[in-house]
């Protein structure tokens, strides 16, 4: 630290109570925003993991043919021999597992009641290692038999039939080439889904039983692939790599991976990061304005002793400069009380044990967490010091071009 | 009117100057047409009333401030045009100030006051130690240099404040009413250091009062009256 810094530092320390105050301010802005960046991001890994549960893994294969077009027009064009695919997909060392998905619809029936449904034929096997459903069974248990005639039914779906688990419902539906075909089927669960429009048409069947009512054994309309890791340049790269040896193995695909279908989870995103963005512009207003306030307090209160250094031939600048480098001072010591504040409240909360609701699309809600992001901390620090350093700017220059006479004989 | 010593260089010399400024909304007149010269080893006081424009010509020929109008010549350049920062440049390395209320820095000791005025011309904080603890003990006050403002007397802060003057061995020190905030006997005090510093270390003092007992100190007395210089004259011969 040089003389000038330690004048400003001085300075500083000279109305204790008002710098206390105003880094107090500083402070509560550095850990508001480092708390909120390590819940929004333990928010974002939750729900990264719902969306891709959601989806049943990272990457969705799907036919050429059926790339971009509705599902009703894509519920005819199936992949062929989806083992083969398979085969093909496990062999990278990325790949924890590949599981066929038919996609159908028709109507469901029981007794009287009959309702459309969205139907999707799965692996139960598979499907229990990642998906959602095994979270939202209202009552009854996951199927497990591959070749059961059982069903899951969303709650909304179940109410609108009136069935419960252990009824045998009757699953209609018309295989892609259009016959009709029909398959009495046991509700070994009601799930509940968090998005009521599914819930309301969701209906889980055994890959096999599916495959047998739509005349497509071997097909599938899609086949999920989960990986080893979430992070989105791996899946791009993987996505990229299972498409080339899917081709040269002669079995062209369109790869997707999760985020590019996940419209839902990107919205929820942007909508995180604006609600962030807009506290931050909050903040820092406010931290601009109070530090602002001590500042021009401060120019005001010693402007006899900035014409006494005026006089005695100091250059504006480094007047200037003196009450520039006292808003960063302010700006690093609430920096570092904050960081230590911080972590103290982070390891606090992360072992208060407090329940969280489900995040938005999820079905399962979460021990609070707020996570650890060293970026968020020197964003923080930036922040800070650009809001403080803004914030002592116009005082500063009104330091530093008060006139020497005027200033000396002020009361 | 004055007789100026003829061996004596000429320090600094005014030509005709002029400084109003806006009071409200009446315009008044600081001084006008103010003419003097000042020889280097000179110990000269201006004398006058309140309002007579003492601190206005003293701001003036202290570069503090910019006259309407008139010329100021300083070490044989003249200096009434300057820019700001080289009107500053010329405060810190050849001017030294004494303020009526010493305006010392709260915060600094009384040797870090000193320092400041060689801090700001950049001087090493060794160098600026050294000298800032000789011109404290060239002013009485060695031994109190970690002493802050606010645990030294009135008489003790100017002194202080006289020691900042001094430090940076300046060609001129202008001090304006550097005794109206002290008591008499530390007035007389202070006027004896300056007297003192004036005649061991040759400094040129151009100072302000209205008070009697210390203007009969000064060697030369310019009197001025409603911004006018109405006399100018040697009252004893300087050392």
């Amino acid at each position: 630290m040089n003389r000038w810094q330690r004048l400003s530092a001085l300075n500083l320390m000279r109305h204790r109570r008002r710098t206390l105050l105003t880094g107090s301010i500083v402070v509560v802005g550095f850990v508001a925003v480092t708390m909120t960046a390590g819940f929004v991001s333990q928010t974002f890994s939750s729900l990264r993991k719902a969306t891709i549960r959601g989806t049943g893994g990272h990457l969705k294969l799907v036919d050429p043919q059926a790339f971009g077009k509705t599902d009703d027009e894509a519920a005819g064009i199936l992949l062929t021999n989806w083992p083969e695919i398979d085969q093909v997909v496990r062999k990278d060392p990325r790949v924890i597992q590949a599981m066929p998905k038919l996609q159908f619809f028709g109507l469901v029936s029981k007794g009287e009641k009959s309702a459309a449904y969205l139907g999707t034929g799965t692996v139960p096997a598979l499907e229990k290692q990642v998906s959602l459903t095994t979270d939202a069974i209202a009552s009854g248990t996951f199927f497990e038999n591959p070749e059961g005639d059982e069903v899951m039914l969303g709650t909304g779906l179940a109410r609108a039939i009136g069935a419960t688990a252990g009824d045998l419902v009757t699953v209609m539906t018309t295989t892609p080439e259009g016959g009709l075909n029909a398959q009495d089927a046991t509700v070994v669960a009601v799930m509940q889904y968090p998005i009521k429009e599914l819930d309301d048409r969701l209906l889980y069947m055994p890959y096999n039983v599916a495959a047998r009512l739509l005349s497509a054994e071997g097909k599938a309309s899609s086949v999920v692939v989960l990986l080893r890791g979430d992070d989105v340049d791996d899946v791009d790269r993987a996505g990229k790599d299972i498409g080339a040896a899917l081709k040269a193995s002669g079995h062209p695909v369109v790869v997707r991976t999760w985020l590019e279908t996940a419209a839902f989870y990107k919205q929820v995103r942007m909508l995180y990061i604006s609600i962030f963005f807009f506290m931050g512009l909050v903040l820092s207003t406010v931290v601009i304005l109070a530090v602002a306030n001590t500042m021009t307090m401060s120019v005001f209160e010693r402007t006899r002793e900035i014409g006494t250094l005026l006089a005695l031939g100091m250059e504006r600048g480094t007047v200037r400069r003196l009450f520039v480098f006292e808003g960063f001072l302010l700006a690093l010591v609430g920096c570092v009380v904050g960081t230590i504040l911080s972590l103290l409240l982070r390891e606090a909360l992360n072992a208060s044990g407090i329940m969280l609701p489900p995040p938005p699309g999820g079905t399962k809600g979460n021990l609070l967490h707020v996570d650890f992001i060293p970026s968020a901390y020197g964003i923080g620090f930036a922040v800070m010091s650009v809001t403080l350093l803004l914030a002592s700017l116009w005082p500063a220059r009104r330091a530093s071009r008060l006139n020497p006479v005027e200033a000396l004989s002020h009361v | 009117m004055r007789s100026v010593p003829i061996l004596r260089a000429v320090l600094l010399s005014a030509q005709g100057l002029t400084r109003t400024y806006r009071l409200g909304t009446q315009m008044v007149t600081g001084i006008s047409e103010a003419s003097l010269s000042l020889d280097a080893g000179e110990f000269a006081v201006l004398a006058g009333p309140s309002g007579s424009g003492k601190t206005t010509l003293l701001n003036c020929l202290g570069l503090l401030d910019t006259p309407d109008s008139g010329t100021l010549v300083f070490e044989g350049r003249d200096v009434s045009g300057l820019s700001d920062k080289e009107r500053a440049r010329v405060r810190r390395e050849r001017l030294g100030f004494v303020f009526q209320n010493s305006q010392l820095i709260p915060v600094l000791t009384a040797e870090e006051n000193v320092s400041l005025a060689l801090w700001i011309r950049e001087y090493s904080d060794a160098e600026s130690k050294s000298r800032a603890r000789e011109a404290l003990a060239a002013v009485g006050l060695g031994g109190m240099e970690d002493r802050k403002p606010d645990a030294l007397s009135g008489g003790q802060r100017q002194r202080v404040a006289v020691a900042r003057a001094i430090v940076g061995k300046p060609a001129l020190i202008l001090a304006d009413e550097p005794t109206a905030s002290l008591d008499s006997e530390t007035s007389r005090k202070l006027l004896d250091l300056f007297d003192a510093l004036h005649t061991k270390l040759g400094v040129t003092f151009l100072f302000s009062s209205h008070d009697p007992r210390m203007i009969e100190r000064a060697a030369r007395r310019i009197d001025l009256l409603d911004g006018k210089i109405v006399s100018d004259r040697i009252v004893r011969e300087a050392a």
